[in-house]
Parts: C-alpha cells; sequence; structure tokens
C-alpha cells in the first residue's frame, strides 16, 4: 500500500495530515503511535478508505483507492473500529455472519464457503463455544475479539485496528496483541494498526511509524527509529532505554 | 424460537377471529353459522350488504395496519431510531398535504393521488432526515424535528380546506382517518400498491438488519450504507403515503406495533417485518370495529382510539430512552 502527498483537512484550515508520504510493506505488522491529535487515526481512516483525503493519493497494488468498488475493497482490507456500538439481541454468529457480505452478491452466495470462513474466524478468536451467546453478555475483551472476527470473515489480506486496546484492561491487552501477532504470523495478514503503549508498539511490530502534528517524524523497523531523542522531540517526555535478555527494548519515561 | 412460533400462530388466530367478529357485528347482525353459509351463496341481501359495505372497510383497515407498522419498522431501522413513524414525524401529513393541493388544483389527476401522496411524503422524510443529521439522528431531536414538519403540514392542510371551503372541496375524511364508506375501488388501490410496498420491505429485511451496525463499520464491509438508507426510507413512504390515499392519517400504529413486536419475535427483520405485518393488521382492525360498534351507532375513528393509546405510549417510550 501507497500513499503520496496526502493533505487531509476537516475544516480547510489546519492539516489534519500534512503532507504525507509513505508505503505499507505487505506481510508486515506496522504500527502507527504519536501523541494525541497527531493524525494518526487520521493517516488510519485514508488507508481504510473511510476518510477521503483533500489532496493527494492512496494506492493499493498500483490502483487508486478510489477505484476500488465497496466491496471489492472490503474483500482487500478490514477494519476494526476503537468503539461500537452493541447491537440488541444479535448473535455472535450472525454478526461475524455480515463479515461474508463483500463475498455476496445480490443473486447469490456460496453457503458452504460463509461457513468455513465464520468458523475460522471464531475458531481463530477463541469465540467458538460462545458462538450463540448475545453479544450483550460478552465482556469488552471478548466483545473486541468479535468486531474482529467479523474483519477476519470479510478474509481479506491486510487488518487495519484502530487502537485495538485502548478499553481493555492488561490482561486481555495482551491476549489481544498476542492475537495480533499470530494472524500476522500464521496467516500471513498485513496489519496495520495505532497504538498508544510504546512498549506494546515495541514489541508487536515490524514498522513504526511515528507522527507529530500530522507529519511523520520517524519510519522504520521498532529498534532503528525510537530513541531517547526522538520520544523527547515527539511526546515532549525524558525517557530511558532498557535492554533485557527476555523482554527486548523496553522504555521507561522519567518526566517531563 | 418457540415464543416466535407462538406469537405468530396466536396473533394469526387473533387476527381470523377478529376478522369474523368484525364482519357480523354492527347494523346488520349475524350468526356464525348464517353467515358462512351466506357466504357461499347468492341472493342473501343481509350477505350482500355486507359484501359492498363491511368487507371493502375490512380490507381497507387490514392493509392499512399491515403497511403502517411495517413503514414504521423500516423508518425506525433507516433512521436507528426507535422512536420513528410516519404519522408523529410528518410523513402521513406531508402525503396528504400534498395530494390534496395537487388533486384540488388539478382534478383530472386524480387516478394519480398514490403518486402525489408519495412525493409528499417523500419530502416530507428528506427534511426530517436533512434538519436532524447534523445532531447524528439522535432519538429527541429527530422527534422533535418531525413533530415541527408534522405540524407544518397538518397546519397547511386545515388551511387549505378552510380557504377551500368556497372551491368546493370536501376533504375531511383526509385530515382525521376515517374508514367508514370504503369502496372496492379503494381496497384495490390498496391492495396493489400495499402488497407491492409490503413484498419490497421484506425483500429489503438483511438491509434493515445490517443498519443496526455503525455507519463506519457498515461501509467497512462493502455495505452501500447511503444507497440502503435511501431505498428502504422510500418504500417506508410508499407504504406510509398509499396507508394515507385510502385511510387517511393514523399516527402511532407505526410506534405501538414493532415496538411490542419487538419483544416478541426479537429483532432480526426477517422475523419481524411479517409479524409486524400481522399485529398491524389485527390491531387496526380491532380498533375500527370497536370504533363502530362499542357506542353504535355512533363511531369512533381508528385513528382516535390509536391516539388515545399511543400518546401515553410514546410518552412512555420517551421515558425510557
Amino acid at each position: 500500500m501507497e500513499i503520496k502527498r496526502i493533505i487531509v483537512s476537516h475544516d480547510n484550515i489546519t492539516n489534519h495530515l500534512d503532507n504525507v508520504s509513505t508505503s505499507i510493506s505487505k506481510g508486515k505488522v506496522t504500527t502507527i503511535i504519536g501523541p494525541n491529535g497527531c493524525g494518526k487515526s487520521t493517516l488510519l481512516s485514508v488507508l481504510s478508505r473511510s476518510t477521503m483525503p483533500t489532496s493527494g493519493t492512496a494506492s493499493l497494488e498500483n490502483r487508486d483507492l478510489v477505484m476500488f468498488k465497496p466491496k471489492e475493497f472490503a474483500k482487500k482490507l478490514a477494519i476494526v473500529y476503537q468503539q461500537n456500538d452493541v447491537p440488541k439481541d444479535l448473535t455472535i454468529e450472525k454478526l461475524v455472519g455480515f463479515g461474508r457480505l463483500p463475498h455476496k452478491t445480490l443473486l447469490q452466495s456460496n453457503q458452504e464457503e460463509d461457513r468455513k470462513a465464520i468458523d475460522w474466524a471464531l475458531t481463530v478468536t477463541n469465540l467458538t463455544d460462545k458462538r450463540h451467546n448475545d453479544l450483550e453478555a460478552l465482556s469488552g475483551g471478548e466483545r473486541q475479539r468479535v468486531w474482529i472476527a467479523m474483519a477476519l470473515a470479510q478474509q481479506s489480506e491486510i487488518l487495519c485496528l484502530d487502537e485495538p486496546t485502548t478499553y481493555l484492561d492488561i490482561y486481555y491487552q495482551i491476549e489481544l496483541l498476542e492475537l495480533v501477532k499470530s494472524l500476522n504470523e500464521d496467516y500471513g495478514l498485513t496489519i496495520i494498526m495505532v497504538l498508544h503503549d510504546i512498549n506494546q508498539a515495541i514489541r508487536y511490530s515490524d514498522e513504526i511509524i511515528m507522527m507529530k502534528n500530522g507529519q511523520i517524524i520517524a519510519e522504520g523497523p521498532p529498534r532503528d527509529i525510537i530513541t531517547k531523542d526522538v520520544i523527547k522531540e515527539v511526546y515532549g517526555v525524558n525517557a530511558v532505554f532498557k535492554e533485557d535478555d527476555e523482554l527486548g527494548l523496553y522504555m521507561m519515561s522519567l518526566g517531563i | 424460537m418457540r415464543k416466535r412460533i407462538a406469537s405468530y400462530v396466536i396473533v394469526s388466530l387473533l387476527l381470523v377471529v377478529t376478522i369474523v367478529y368484525s364482519a357480523t357485528t354492527g347494523s346488520i347482525k349475524m350468526g356464525f353459522f348464517e353467515f358462512f353459509s351466506a357466504l357461499f351463496e347468492q341472493g342473501n341481501s343481509q350477505m350482500e350488504a355486507i359484501r359492498d359495505l363491511r368487507f371493502p372497510r375490512m380490507i381497507v383497515a387490514i392493509f392499512a395496519g399491515a403497511a403502517l407498522s411495517v413503514s414504521g419498522v423500516l423508518l425506525q431501522s433507516v433512521m436507528r431510531n426507535p422512536l420513528a413513524d410516519a404519522g408523529i414525524i410528518g410523513i402521513s401529513s406531508g402525503a396528504a398535504f400534498v395530494q390534496l393541493f395537487i388533486i384540488s388544483l388539478f382534478p383530472m389527476l386524480f387516478f394519480m393521488t398514490p403518486l402525489f401522496a408519495f412525493m409528499g411524503g417523500a419530502f416530507a422524510c428528506f427534511l426530517v432526515f436533512a434538519l436532524s443529521w447534523k445532531s447524528d439522528l439522535s432519538p429527541l431531536k429527530l422527534i422533535l424535528v418531525g413533530i415541527a414538519i408534522n405540524a407544518m403540514f397538518t397546519g397547511l392542510t386545515e388551511a387549505f380546506i378552510s380557504f377551500g371551503g368556497s372551491l368546493n372541496v370536501s376533504a375531511s375524511s383526509i385530515v382525521g382517518s376515517n374508514l367508514t364508506m370504503r369502496t372496492w375501488s379503494d381496497v384495490s388501490i390498496i391492495a396493489t400498491y400495499g402488497t407491492i410496498g409490503l413484498i419490497l420491505a421484506f425483500a429489503l429485511y438483511s438491509w434493515c438488519n445490517l443498519l443496526v451496525l455503525q455507519d463506519k463499520t457498515a461501509k467497512s464491509i462493502g455495505f452501500h450504507v447511503a444507497r440502503a438508507r435511501l431505498i428502504i426510507a422510500a418504500v417506508a413512504v410508499l407504504l406510509a403515503a398509499i396507508s394515507v390515499v385510502v385511510a387517511g392519517v393514523i399516527s402511532f400504529v407505526g410506534l405501538l406495533v414493532p415496538h411490542i413486536a419487538r419483544r416478541l419475535v426479537g429483532y432480526d427483520h426477517k422475523v419481524l417485518i411479517p409479524f409486524t405485518a400481522l399485529l398491524g393488521a389485527l390491531i387496526i382492525l380491532l380498533a375500527d370495529t370497536l370504533g363502530r360498534t362499542i357506542v353504535a351507532p355512533l363511531e369512533i375513528p381508528a385513528s382516535t382510539l390509536m391516539a388515545i393509546i399511543g400518546g401515553p405510549f410514546l410518552i412512555f417510550l420517551l421515558r425510557k430512552e
């Protein structure tokens, strides 16, 4: 995926994305990080075609994103948003089944294939036992997994996640990131996500895009770009980095 | 599942019982056995009167109830708002006004009445949408906007009628609703368009189900949210408009019936839409039958009974929101 000189402005005064160009490598986990309001979610929404850029181009497989039909694009890229309303009286299985929409046309659908995809999505997200439960009865961590399962049922090559761990406690955060990791390693999905936690970003990403004020400050493998100076510049935080045999690289913030 | 089947069976039975009761009760009374034997023979004068006067009225009531209730389900789905009802938010009064206005000016176009009613309803629906869009269709805002639109069109209609007294316009049946003196030609209008509308509504059930997702999520799975909304709203307006043409404005049915229906059969529109149609038919037929029998020979219009029950019900729903 590639974007070139993207400018996004919601009010025509300030640019939420200011001349951003980058490319996302296939088969990798790419994480976008940066302080609040830096444009990281906006960048993700441009990549997932939910925001149309004011100028610039975004393309997938050398085709401009606007050229894709909605269902065609949904077969290429799925996205899980940070917060979702919980519909009433809907079983997990039915909700996950919505993810099959891009594979259906008005007159035909392959039910066998749909069933397989739904089963797979439920198995991967460890929700098979609860498939007939109502969504309302689930915990926050389980609900987040249900939305991921719906996205997986699309069977796209790219999966985007907008701050998937934000409202979860630490157990579910780890569970979720491990799920993302296995989706990438075992099933070859390209992952693009926005995270808040820098240590989680270091640990679970192949590539990091670091943003501030609508611009990309640094991008590359975590070890190459996340340094004391960059953290100071982007977040205004003094930090130290330690190398640990088990943990790898990790960051502690000292103060502001 | 068992509750669903039981609900379907009970409401169907009640509908049949109400149909028989309604057909045999009123100014001409008949016993059940007498009625059934007369049903299949010619020349029974009482039966002829029932056939000409009572059957059309009953069929119109059944179709109007089904159409208005399903219209409510569709509007609630499209606006993602449990309080939407064609009568309350002004779609019916928009349809009534435009229909009256155009037909008064061009009486020779009377055969196109359903089309004008549809245009009026669509215009009112568009206004409600456009004016409450900014608040993300928040339930209360939408109802407030709708009540204002409704007041405007009702006012316009009333002004037009008092003004048109000299033009010899008789339009009292459009303002309120009165099911007396319906004819078989009324039946053919509502049966034709009503059936088309109800079939279209059912065909849209999977779209209605998908609209429980937030717009951004629905879009991300490749769903044409705007197109689906437009088409579903158009079918809802068709159903409401055709009821207005034949039965006048009846509010609150589209609010009351879907709400009870969801309690009984759940939120899946595949089951909900047909059930709502059945239940709506039952309720309006019942309201009309009671309206013409409890204080006979006077009549209470079905719309009046619905308003008496529906008003408190809306307050109850608003308090729960």
